[in-house]
């Protein structure tokens, strides 16, 4: 999605308000090395190009299933790693704001010398990866974390004062009884004590351990806090405590929050705003309104049913989604979900990979695939070891093994006697289109068909 | 169902599979006794699946765990109760395959061997037979683990031995359980080598090993092995895991979530169990996996007719899938019912406090109507009602007195004052009366 972003961010251009983190088409990739030389051998594409902002005072909610690149991307927004293109950018006026996105529209090679000045100036200025140590020391100020496993995060050797005042020493605020004070100061606000000052974390419950994880995030008086799934490891009635305590904090600080969780109901009950990743991608963002009353993207709707809600009829049935997670090494051509897809259409990008992959589920075909060789990721050549499996493959094709949009999807298949040529339409990646004021969704449907 | 006189929830009938009685778990440690479960009482039926929700340390995974007696001691004390289990048998007419007699389980029950199935004291007047897992030998539960009792636990990764593939695990169990079945379905006839019978129930030792490794018994041993794969690719292929044989050759950290908990429930499932028990099967999850292993167990259970055990702190999930509750809280029941029943009317304050701390979409921001406090410690709790510390409703009495579990009606049994008020002349608590 280098080519258009237009609109600019996930959100749409209609909703303007003060913009507290930009992401700009960010890509995180990581390296897969191999062999004794540890050459790079591909990339697990963990973020593939991701745009959207977050305005001041806002919660924004980032949910999808494991492996989706929700924490890697929290962590680039945190400044914790680096991404390997496009930016996180903090504190930008309205006006940079529009030049930057007016500059990052031009595809690279057509930028003027003008343009890439000034970009080189925004991302120097304002671009998290890029920044100064005097502006690079304000951000790191300006966003805390709050991790899924607080106990992990808390050092087991150090007693409370200790980690909830580290903030406050490493940046020169406060020091001896003026640190103790600040520290019982934060350990209140989260609803504790100063009777806890000199405990160690493992003395502490689940959901007291948040709350100094908590506590040690506010200690600097951040606008910003990326909070990664921090109450899924906690019973309900700990988590509704901190769900409470976070938006009280929230409403008494102006704090603006990134909410990354796999969990919808939390995420109904807190986000303003909604951003739906699945593999990399964004499959839909809105508000939360827009995604759980009007969901267009089938992953959407599929998370949606799956995840019961007290308040539902429990004779409902959950839909559940078929497959797994594709490989984020190599991912599926067209639309990402279309492998695991309900509505599916013949343009959502069906792939030599699909039909791979289905061999791989299919006993004896797999090993009898001795080679595939690809023109590109629509058309190849499968090549088998005997006969019986190639004929098996081109009936496959034609029958209900596959799925009609698969079978419409495919241009060309010829069978010669251990070969099987098959060709696909090819398609571009969906992009994301405006479906209401600040709703997006990258699905080649306009609407949810109704299913059964 | 004879309704006897005890506890709400404990009526040790015939058509209970299992029933706990007055279980106490307890752990000696440098603190002091940490009562983990102090005094338990429930029934689980035949065929029907009874979801066990609490808290985080409110000892459900030791009661789970303690049918099985997979509860390391020391430092766990068994401090008294017991746990009645009524075995059944194979189905002698359809060998498990599902008939008429067996109406379709595969299963039926075994006649106290004591009475004949008139009624004795060794059954508890029931006539089946029954065996108290809290005192049976070492040696005779090893025949009930993952038999007749089956266990499903929470996190897959841990519980799959990493150093074996998916059919090694999963032939355990036909070899330590379905000895006889093995031999026969190899057609070793009726007398076969007892270096084969012992290999066929893993006991054969190093030079035996070897022995069998030439010929003749060579061909012999690959025969039984061959068995056991198309036993463990039709157990995998039950929980629809896809392409079996590919997968049994896998090592567990080859497949994904999701995949190796089918992998579990295959090897749990795999001898047709009376009792499942399904410790927290979905916490480690994605939502979308955890939407169809709950189908899959739902499914499984429908056709098996094991009675499940679901242990689970997501109320939501056990509203979906199960037929009755227990709701525990510091190592007790505080209140059991049909499921439709405790939601739609619970008695205890607990049960309502959890309802109501679940982000639903009738919520409204900040509006999660928390529990407060934490869980009471469970070293030397005093004699008064556990929860009494955390209740809105509190009142002088629930604090000097142990409310019981008691039945209000039709089965739904609530340990509270509010609903069972003690034989005293004080102040009761009530729902209509906020204290604190």
């Amino acid at each position: 999605m280098t080519a258009t972003l237009d609109p600019p961010s996930a959100f749409g251009a209609d909703i303007r308000g003060e913009v507290a983190i930009s992401v700009r088409d960010l890509y995180k990739h990581f390296p897969i090395r191999e062999g004794a030389l540890q050459r790079v051998a591909g990339n697990i594409r963990a973020v593939d190009g991701v745009s959207f902002d977050i305005r001041r005072g806002e919660t924004v909610g980032l949910v999808g299933e494991s492996g989706c690149g929700k924490t890697t991307l929290g962590r680039c927004v945190s400044g914790l790693i680096d991404p390997t293109r496009g930016g996180v950018y903090f504190d930008l006026a309205a006006r940079d704001q529009e030049r930057l996105d007016s500059i990052l529209a031009v595809p690279e090679p057509d930028r003027t010398e003008e343009m890439q000045r000034q970009l080189e100036q925004l991302d120097s200025d304002h671009r998290v990866d890029r920044l100064g140590k005097q502006k690079w020391l304000r951000y790191r100020r300006n966003c805390q974390v709050v991790f899924q496993d607080a106990f992990a995060s808390l050092n087991p050797r150090h007693h409370v004062r200790e980690i909830v005042g580290r903030p406050l020493k490493v940046h020169k605020e406060a020091f001896s009884a003026q640190l103790t004070e600040r520290v019982v100061e934060l350990l209140e606000r989260v609803g504790m004590g100063r009777q806890h000052l000199y405990r160690y974390p493992h003395q502490f419950s689940g959901g007291q351990q948040q709350r100094l994880s908590i506590a040690r995030a506010l200690a600097l008086d951040p606008e910003l806090i990326v909070l990664d799934e921090p109450t899924s490891a906690l019973d309900v009635s700990v988590q509704a405590q901190i769900l409470n305590l976070l938006n009280e904090l929230q409403q008494e600080l102006h704090l603006t929050y990134l909410f990354i969780t796999h969990d919808l109901s939390v995420i109904r009950h807190m986000a303003d705003r909604v951003v739906v990743m699945y593999l990399g991608k964004v499959s839909e963002a809105g508000s939360t309104g827009d995604i759980f009353d009007d969901a267009r993207h089938p992953y959407t709707h599929a998370l949606l049913r799956a995840s019961p809600d007290v308040d539902d009829d429990p004779g409902t049935a959950m839909v559940t989604l078929e497959g797994s997670v594709p490989d984020p090494a190599l991912p599926p051509q067209g639309c990402r979900f279309h492998t695991r897809c309900p509505v599916a259409t013949p343009a959502c990008g069906w792939e030599v990979d699909d039909v791979v992959r289905w061999l791989e589920d299919e006993p004896g075909m797999f090993d009898a695939l001795t080679d595939v060789t690809r023109r590109n990721a629509f058309t190849a050549d499968l090549i088998f070891s005997d006969e019986s499996s190639a004929a098996a493959l081109a009936t496959a094709l034609g029958s209900e093994k596959m799925p009609l949009a698969a079978r419409q999807a495919l241009v060309d298949m010829k069978l010669e006697p251990t070969r099987v040529h098959i060709a696909f339409q090819p398609v571009s990646p969906v992009e994301l289109t405006v479906r209401g004021p600040g709703h997006v969704a990258a699905c080649v449907l306009d609407r949810m068909p109704e299913l059964d | 169902m004879a309704h006897a006189p005890e506890p709400a929830g404990q009526t040790h009938a015939a058509d209970a599979v299992a029933s706990v009685v007055g279980l106490k778990v307890h752990f000696e440690s440098r603190a002091g006794r940490v009562h983990a479960v102090d005094g338990v009482n429930f029934d689980i039926r035949d065929g029907e699946t009874l979801g066990l929700v609490g808290e985080t340390g409110c000892g459900k995974t030791v009661t789970a765990r303690s049918f099985l007696r997979l509860v390391p001691m020391p430092p766990g004390i068994h401090a008294g109760g017991s746990l009645y289990f009524h075995p059944h048998q194979r189905c002698s007419h359809c060998l498990g395959a599902g008939c008429a007699v067996c109406e379709g389980t595969g299963r039926l029950p075994v006649t106290c061997s004591a009475c004949g199935g008139e009624g004795c004291r060794a059954c508890g007047e029931t006539g089946v037979k029954t065996i108290d897992l809290s005192t049976l030998p070492e040696k005779e539960l090893r025949d009930i683990r993952g038999n007749r009792i089956a266990m499903i636990f929470q996190d897959p990764a841990k519980a799959l031995n990493p150093a074996m593939t998916v059919r090694n695990q999963i032939a355990e169990v036909f070899y330590q359980h379905r000895t006889q079945e093995v031999l026969e379905r190899a057609r070793l006839g009726t007398r076969p080598n007892p270096l084969l019978r012992r290999h066929a129930a893993q006991r054969s030792r190093l030079i035996e090993r070897a022995l069998l490794a030439l010929p003749p018994l060579r061909m012999q041993r690959k025969r039984v092995e061959r068995v056991i794969d198309d036993m463990v690719a039709s157990a995998l292929a039950e929980t629809q895991i896809p392409n079996p044989s590919k997968v049994m050759e896998r090592y567990p950290h080859e497949l994904s979530g999701g995949m190796k908990q089918r992998v579990m429930i295959a090897q749990a499932l795999a001898c047709n169990p009376d009792l499942l028990i399904a410790d927290e099967p979905t916490t480690a999850l994605d939502v979308t996996v955890q939407a169809r292993i709950i189908e899959l167990i739902k499914e499984l259970q429908s056709r098996h007719k094991s009675a499940v055990l679901y242990i689970s702190h997501d109320l939501s999930l056990v509203r979906r899938i199960c037929n009755r509750v227990a709701v525990m809280y510091a190592g007790r029941i505080v209140e059991i019912g049909l499921t439709e029943e405790i939601f739609a009317n619970p008695l205890h304050p607990y049960t309502r406090g959890l309802l109501a701390a679940i982000p639903g979409r009738s919520h409204d921001r900040g509006q999660l109507v928390a529990i407060k406090g934490t869980v009471l410690e469970l070293i030397d709790p005093p004699p008064s009602c556990r929860f009494v510390e955390r209740c809105s409703y509190a009142v002088a009495v629930c604090a000097e007195v142990d409310p019981e579990l008691e039945d209000t009606h039709d089965g739904h049994g609530v340990a509270c004052f509010i609903h069972n008020p003690p034989d005293m002349a004080v102040e009761l608590p009530s729902f209509s009366k906020l204290t604190s």
